[in-house]
């Protein structure tokens, strides 16, 4: 997708506050996430959205289980022959998700909405205002009583002046003459609430890309409360994006995040209030999304004890889209590395960093994952896979935790000291600056690893020289530590002053490989465990399969019967086991 | 009316704080939030005006400070979640106080330190290396010393630590009420050291090793620890006969728990295939 490609530079990603590359985590990962959602069969082909082209070339059309839904593909066909005007061509798209949104909510089925949802992103790039004016003045008619909701919309993408309808009202005849050509078909019919917050979910992206904040964080609340107030199971999924953009405003709003007057901390009450509707309603789209707006919310202001509340006193829902759960575990192992509980935030990230999707388009996410990931691992005392920097699309931002990889695991306090005074801005803004000044105490023990097993007798003076500590008292004190802490087996000699290694064992003999084993074993089973709970039936399969067994219960009861009157001879019965 | 009270008793605060008992102390203090209740100002509300906000957080300030004196780490943690709120206000609104600030958080997160609250303290950091904007959090006379004290204590240098708890090294006479709780810790950090790291020790350098008075306190020291004097040198209890008893009980072990991972794969096969 070309149009989103600047967004991918390695610099933009590095700071998971800047919002862009969680932004863009969403654009593609929403979609991502939701395949679970889909039958089973094209799971696999709808791994991302790709652009338009590649759709048609590669994957067959994702959708055929039911025709009409592929517009997106099949119109683009048509262009190709007709030329379409790429304005109606947009509206047309628009406006096909309306039907779907229908559907959603005369089936009562929350996949057509998130269908809906997902065409946002190959709408996205070709939404103006005046495009976005015309499909809402289309959509509503001008004396219908959700007139107000549309003059709301138009006003906030600054066409108010656009009439509404294409009938013309009697006190609209006087306006403007009708912008569009195409306007056909007039919807005389109630539009559902679902359609206007669909419009109202366009407006803000709308305005996001037009970098409106303030107009668009102004919009954002008047439609969360609006949502908030319409109660429609419908909407759950809506919803979510709704409140997931009103955050998204707050955050770009002056002053930014950091300072504890961010518009923010203001949201606040209203994210808190839309967790407690959705976990009444059970709302499970609305629940993860606002669970992880909060936490992401409160770690902006490093407010983490909140962040620990909140997560002790909620319940991620269990079933909630890949795209959140990958965020989710991002942010909680983020909590958890600052508390020092580094074996959870370890698992918690390894997590995260594996459900992030593996292409191109959320490599943000990935990025600032993985570089905490790193982190942490350091702070565990293990040294990250050299394999991971060798990634081309994770090298360049990965440079500054290369060098600092490399220092650790050498144990040298001074490049190690020299490489967080050259790169502190980056590690800054990726928030692990403090993480990383924990490491200083890994270093020297480390150093004194490297000592203890290159040396059977080293002087403590010799220590204190080799890993720049400052006196030999200091080093005699950090040796006995580390002694201790197992991280070397030696004994120190005082009144000669040196620390002597003893014999290492034999590491085979200890119970560590079978642990090791067994702890492998686990993570396969785990995973084997868990994606038979992935697996998705379609609805009713069961039934028919009932049906089946009886009929071939029956069947064979017949032939039971037949044998026992003995109509049947060998040969027939061999007939039917070949056709089983 | 209750203003002007409130800013007399905080003015005899500020001027006796140093001499004043605490019981007098916390009776004048007890007094000062009663005014501030009076006039509605106990929390920061968006009504409240500039000036009283700035008196009531000069209140919990020195109402933290006193706490501090007199030991009494509960009343402290307490003020200190009161002045939360306030510090969180915009400067516009309330001038900022940073010296003030700075004491007093350097002080609670000296007291998260001597607790052992590592994980709250690393919060409270984080917190602060990102709201300070523009403050030189490790330089900071105050919220350095914590900082720098955590550091040498995780990594072992604890003759630092000795070093920065002498007079002159410490920022202001309030960080002094700690060092006893830091002595008696890192005194027992390193006994614990010793034991695994030496196989004995001369009684004369342990004095200097601990940062002991005089001999007569190593061998008291000792004898606490259960460690045994034998002709001026200290040997260390050896965990030897004790461990050789593990040892056979955990080859046991070893084996057990090997026989059921493995009846377990079995089993979870079983439910595979």
């Amino acid at each position: 997708m070309p149009g989103k490609t600047p967004d991918k530079e390695p610099v933009e990603n590095g700071g998971y506050r800047g919002g862009k590359d969680i932004d863009m985590t969403d654009k593609d990962l929403k979609p991502k996430g939701k395949k679970s959602i889909k039958d089973g069969d094209d799971e696999m082909t709808v791994v991302v959205p790709p652009s338009k082209s590649s759709k048609h070339s590669s994957a067959p059309p994702p959708n055929d289980a039911d025709g009409d839904v592929a517009m997106d593909d099949s119109d683009k066909a048509d262009d190709g022959a007709v030329k379409v005007d790429p304005v109606v061509q947009t509206i047309n798209d628009i406006k096909s998700n309306f039907a779907l949104l229908d559907r959603a909510v005369t089936l009562f089925d929350a996949r057509f909405s998130l269908r809906a949802l997902r065409s946002i992103s190959s709408i996205r790039k070709r939404l103006t205002p005046d495009i976005l004016a015309q499909a809402i003045s289309e959509t509503f008619s001008a004396n219908s009583t959700s007139s107000h909701i549309a003059k709301g919309l138009l006003l906030a993408i600054g066409k108010a002046d656009v009439s509404l309808g294409r009938q013309p009202g009697p006190e609209m005849e006087v306006d403007s003459e009708p912008k569009a050509k195409n306007g056909a078909k007039k919807e005389v019919k109630e539009t559902i609430p679902e359609i206007d917050v669909f419009l109202g979910i366009l407006t803000q992206v709308l305005l996001y890309d037009t970098k409106q904040t303030q107009r668009g964080f102004e919009f954002s609340s008047h439609l969360a409360s609006r949502v908030q107030s319409l109660n429609r199971r419908t909407l759950d999924s809506l919803s979510a994006k709704v409140y997931y953009y009103l955050s998204l405003f707050a955050e770009q709003l002056a002053p930014l995040p950091p300072s504890p007057q961010s518009p923010i901390v203001s949201i606040r009450p209203t994210l808190l209030a839309a967790l407690r509707t959705a976990v009444l309603r059970k709302d499970i789209d609305t629940q993860a999304s606002v669970i992880v707006l909060l936490l992401r919310n409160y770690l902006l202001t490093s407010h983490i004890a909140q962040a620990d509340l909140l997560v002790s006193h909620t319940q991620f829902p269990e079933n909630a889209a890949n795209n959140q759960v990958a965020r989710f575990l991002y942010y909680l192992g983020r909590t958890r590395a600052i508390q020092l509980r580094y074996t959870e935030a370890h698992e918690h990230l390894t997590a995260a960093t594996r459900k992030a999707p593996s292409s191109a388009c959320a490599l943000g996410f990935s990025q600032t994952a993985t570089k905490l990931l790193m982190v942490v691992e350091l702070l565990m005392g293990d040294i990250p896979d050299r394999a991971t920097f060798r990634q081309p699309t994770m090298e360049a931002a990965l440079q500054p935790y290369f060098l600092l990889v490399q220092a650790v695991r050498v144990g040298n306090l001074e490049d190690f000291e020299l490489i967080i005074a050259d790169h502190a801005d980056t590690f800054k803004r990726d928030g692990t600056y403090t993480l990383i000044l924990r490491l200083r105490q890994n270093v020297i023990k480390t150093g004194i690893r490297m000592m203890s097993l290159s040396y059977s007798r080293i002087s403590l003076r010799d220590i204190c020289i080799r890993l720049h500590l400052g006196s030999e008292e200091s080093a005699e004190y950090i040796v006995a530590k580390a002694i201790r802490d197992g991280v070397i087996e030696a004994t120190l000699d005082r009144e000669r002053g040196f620390m002597k290694s003893k014999e290492v064992g034999d590491v085979y003999a200890t119970r560590e490989p079978g642990e090791a084993f067994h702890d492998r074993i686990r993570a396969c089973l785990a995973l084997h465990d868990e994606s038979v709970k992935a697996m998705r039936f379609p609805m009713n399969q069961h039934r028919l399969e009932l049906k089946n067994a009886q009929e071939a219960r029956e069947r064979e009861r017949e032939m039971a019967k037949e044998i026992q009157e003995g109509d049947l001879d060998e040969d027939d019965l061999g007939g039917e086991f070949e056709g089983m | 009316m209750a203003e002007r009270q409130l800013n007399q008793v905080l003015t005899q605060l500020k001027s006796t704080s140093t001499t004043l008992s605490y019981t007098d102390a916390s009776a004048l203090l007890s007094k000062a939030k009663l005014l501030l209740l009076q006039l509605n100002a106990l929390t920061p509300n968006p009504t409240t005006p500039p000036s009283l906000l700035a008196l009531a957080r000069d209140t919990y300030e020195l109402g933290a400070l006193c706490s501090i004196r007199a030991k009494n780490p509960d009343a402290f943690t307490r003020y200190v979640s009161q002045l939360t709120p306030f510090y969180e206000l915009p400067a516009s609104v309330v001038p900022p106080n940073p010296s003030e600030r700075s004491k007093v958080t350097g002080l609670y997160l000296l007291l998260l330190l001597t607790q052992g609250r590592y994980a709250e303290f690393h919060s409270e950091l984080e917190a602060l290396s990102t709201t300070t904007a523009g403050v030189d959090v490790e330089n900071d006379r105050y919220l350095g010393y914590p900082i720098r004290l955590e550091r040498w204590l995780m990594e072992g240098s604890y003759d630092r630590v000795w070093k920065a708890m002498k007079k002159g090294e410490v920022p202001c006479e309030e960080y002094g009420v700690f060092s006893d709780i830091l002595t008696f810790q890192i005194r027992s950090e390193i006994a614990s050291s010793s034991e695994r790291a030496y196989p004995s020790l001369p009684l004369s350098s342990t004095k200097s090793l601990l940062f002991l008075e005089s001999e007569g306190a190593v061998v008291d020291f000792a004898r606490s620890r259960g460690w045994i004097i034998k002709d001026g040198t200290i040997y260390f209890p050896s965990a030897n006969a004790a461990q050789e008893g593990e040892e056979a009980e955990q080859e046991k072990e070893t084996s057990q728990m090997i026989i059921e991972n493995t009846l377990g794969y079995a089993r979870q096969l079983e439910t595979i295939v």
